[in-house]
């Protein structure tokens, strides 16, 4: 068995190295990636999209469909979780078929055994908790820095997104996922979770409206360029980082 | 660096890729499985930024601080997108290789093969 | 220099991936993975890249590594063979 593996993975292995020969050296100024439309983004893209880092401009506004299905993909996987079943061993719910063999008597199963060490409950050590409160806003003005200036430095809606779940997940294990749920109220839940496609689908109304394209940003004015961009990167931050502290607090429920 | 006519980063990107693919190949555990998967995705990361590289080259990002050259915008946005792709993938899977053991009672392949 | 440190970067890469794959206790796994996914972050600074590097660095750290703990805690934490 695992000479097979072997064998497969030297047989994945040589063609792809036989096709890295071929490519030009990953830092020479003359390959493909940097003589074709790169150079367009790299020469007009400050005054086209209004924002100085090119990566959020390539990500929010030349190629923002890609990220348009990308929220979209990230909010299907919460789908998924969510329509799994809701029994396990963990829970006082279970599957059909486990109650009734547990009510049968069938012990010594590792489903009971799980469920005494999640149900007891780790006690957390005061030096943890202390430090993860501190810190915790701190972690948030960090992360919304990284919001708001995602235009000029390095940052954006993604990065502020996992920074939010970060802290989430962080009080989570520290407080308990039962105190920390209630920071994201039940009635706002799911427009928060779907807060990244509906802003998506907000902006490309809007962008249709006043460019007649879809998801096109006016080139000659500013103001609305960066107030769209803005609204994206909020809408990607919240949707993305409720959607992580769902998937964390499915889990460990 | 070039090393008999090769580019070494790229080969070590495919050593790590090579890496990975044998974890979820050959490993019967499915969370070894999935890290082996998340190895895979982190490869072809790297791999996909080391492409858009310059010589010299500074964050594709137009401050008082940096000066041409720039390394190319597009990788990296390929890369934000497929980070988050993979971090959905790998949460998903999760849940089901929870609900896979509390199901069966076990996340060994070799075991749940054996099943009736 | 910077192609000394991107050799060893890369070769400490190679390492900790290896490692996961041998490690039987999945716990030790998951967490010289997340030793891989801050090496991998560090990569991608010396790229040029630091949007990459910093969602790679909140993600890998804060998000991935704690659902694996979650999933290791519900089931098992040996690897058997």
């Amino acid at each position: 068995m695992k000479a097979w593996s072997l064998l497969l993975v030297l047989l994945v292995a040589l063609p792809l190295v036989v096709g890295v020969v071929n490519l030009p050296t990953h830092d020479a100024p003359d390959a493909p990636i940097h003589t074709g439309v790169g150079v367009r983004y790299l020469e007009r893209g400050v005054e086209e999209t209004g924002n100085k880092n090119l990566v959020t401009a390539v990500l929010l506004n030349y190629r923002g469909f890609d990220t348009f299905f990308e929220v979209i993909v990230i909010f299907t996987a919460l789908a998924a979780v969510l329509a799994l079943p809701r029994g396990s061993a963990a829970r006082p719910g279970g599957f059909p078929e486990e109650a009734a063999h547990e009510a049968d008597g069938a012990g010594g199963r590792p489903a009971e055994a799980a469920r005494e060490a999640n149900g007891a409950g780790v006690p957390v050590s005061p030096v943890v908790s202390y430090v993860v409160r501190l810190m915790a806003p701190f972690m948030a003005m960090f992360a919304l820095a990284m919001l708001f200036r995602g235009h000029v430095t390095p940052g954006g809606g993604f990065q502020a997104a996992a920074v939010f779940a970060a802290i989430f997940i962080a009080l989570g294990l520290v407080l308990g996922p039962a105190r920390v749920a209630e920071l994201v109220p039940d009635d706002w839940r799911p427009w928060l979770q779907g807060a990244a496609p509906l802003a998506f689908a907000l902006i490309a109304a809007i962008g249709w409206r006043l460019t007649g394209a879809f998801l096109g940003f006016p080139t000659d004015d500013h103001t609305a360029q960066e107030a769209m961009g803005l609204f994206l990167e909020v809408g990607i931050a919240l949707g993305g980082g409720v959607i992580l502290a769902r998937l964390f607090l499915e889990m460990e429920t | 660096m070039l090393l008999f006519g090769l580019d070494l980063d790229y080969v070590l990107v495919i050593v790590l890729f090579c890496v990975g693919l044998y974890m979820l190949v050959s490993k019967s555990n499915l969370l070894k499985k999935l890290l082996g998967l998340n190895v895979m995705e982190t490869a072809v990361f790297a791999f996909i930024v080391t492409s858009g590289m310059i010589e010299g080259g500074d964050p594709p990002i137009l401050v008082a601080g940096t000066a041409a050259p720039y390394a190319s915008p597009i990788p990296q946005a390929m890369v934000l997108t497929g980070i988050v792709v993979a971090v959905s993938v790998t949460a998903v899977a999760l849940a089901l290789i929870v609900q896979i053991h509390a199901h069966f009672g076990t996340i060994e392949v070799d075991e749940l093969k054996e099943l009736p | 220099m910077s192609d000394v440190f991107d050799a060893v970067m890369l070769t400490l890469l190679i390492a900790t991936a290896v490692s996961v794959a041998r490690a039987r206790d999945l716990l030790a796994a998951v967490v010289i993975f997340s030793l891989y996914s801050l090496t991998m972050t560090l990569v991608w600074q010396h790229r040029g890249a630091p949007d990459v590097a910093m969602t790679e660095a909140a993600v890998g750290a804060g998000v991935t590594t704690v659902l694996f703990f979650i999933t290791i805690a519900r089931t098992t934490r040996r690897e058997k063979r």
